[in-house]
């Protein structure tokens, strides 16, 4: 009975990524008190992750991310209102939110932190950088971090006009979605010639390739890609959005030494 | 004349903050004819290339490429990134 339960507690936490205990409560039928005497097991025995306090505390399997949040921002029909405090209104509140990410990089080595926060730069930035007006419905990038099982997971997302066509508005040669993803991350091209730009995604796939343990996918429109040991695994995080959406969303892991 | 970047801040990251910082620093550089123009990344958390490119395009153009040196370190976000911007 109890490794049912347990069973049961995994398979819902792998369908909605996370769970709150009440929720688990109203699935399994079972009182509260058993279900958190099931969680603090879990916890206790590295299957399960807690994260966040009080009524918002939410369990994770330990070392995947959770960036639901992020994907129904993302594919949601119309922004949602009052989306949370990962949504990032304008450059300067990504630019305020970065040094919580060197919070959760103190565990890292300093170099580690230093490359990790300037990959996320980029990428946020990027988001800024190529979709002034030219946004879907709102403004803005999802920035989300989180640290789980040994790596630090990122999320950038934007509502934007999508790689594919912030790169053939300035290079016509470029006629799809793939080649468009695979020449933002491997050539000197840039959306906004004639400026010399292009170097922000070389830059992070170059470090993302350095080192086993590293991981980075992205989906733009209905294309996906992924570079890494573990990019196959960031592009699981992506997967499960239906249908050609625009903007961008991208993922990244890095492990801890 | 030596330029510490942790006065511009701990995370340099986008380009339109690399402008801003290129047109401060080149409002009050005098430096001498010759003199060669470094740049201190002692107590900086992380550089960005983006950044990187705004700061060093500036004042490379203004001053020669040969007189704008960045001194040795051991930050790897800025190792990394003189990389990439060199490559191009």
């Amino acid at each position: 009975m109890k490794t049912r339960t347990r069973a049961a507690i995994l398979a819902f936490i792998r369908e909605h990524r996370s769970a709150r205990p009440i929720e688990l409560v109203r699935f399994l039928r079972i009182s509260a008190q058993a279900v958190h005497r099931h969680l603090r097991s879990m916890t206790a025995s590295g299957e399960l992750e807690r994260i966040g306090a009080g009524p918002k505390t939410r369990y994770t399997k330990a070392g995947a991310p959770d960036f639901s949040a992020a994907l129904h921002w993302f594919s949601a029909r119309q922004a949602p209102e009052n989306p949370g405090e990962s949504w990032c209104d304008s450059r300067d509140s990504f630019a305020a939110r970065l040094p919580r990410l060197a919070r959760i990089t103190q565990t890292l080595q300093p170099n580690d932190a230093a490359l990790l926060i300037s990959i996320a730069g980029e990428l946020g930035n990027n988001a800024f950088d190529h979709n002034l007006g030219s946004w879907k419905d709102v403004p803005g990038c999802w920035f989300e971090a989180q640290a789980t099982g040994g790596k630090v997971w990122l999320c950038v997302a934007d509502r934007g006009q999508g790689i594919f066509s912030s790169l053939a508005r300035a290079h016509p040669e470029i006629r799809d979605g793939r080649t468009a993803l695979s020449t933002a991350f491997e050539k000197r091209v840039s959306g906004r010639a004639p400026e010399q730009r292009g170097n922000g995604l070389k830059y992070v796939r170059g470090l993302i390739l350095q080192s086993p343990g590293r991981g980075i996918a992205c989906r733009s429109g209905d294309e996906t890609l992924a570079y890494g040991e573990l990019g196959a695994r960031c592009l699981e995080e992506v997967a499960p959005i239906p249908g050609d959406l625009p903007g961008t969303i991208i993922t990244v892991v890095w492990s801890l030494p | 004349m030596r330029i510490h970047l942790r006065d511009f801040g701990q995370i340099l990251g986008s380009r339109p903050a690399g402008r801003e910082a290129a047109l401060a620093m080149r409002a009050y550089l005098k430096p001498a004819k010759d003199e060669t123009i470094e740049l201190d990344f002692e107590g900086v958390l992380s550089v960005g290339p983006s950044w990187l490119d705004e700061v060093l395009s500036a004042l490379r153009r203004d001053y020669g490429k040969t007189r704008v040196v960045v001194l040795p370190t051991t930050n790897a976000s800025v190792i990394e990134s003189l990389k990439i911007l060199d490559e191009g």
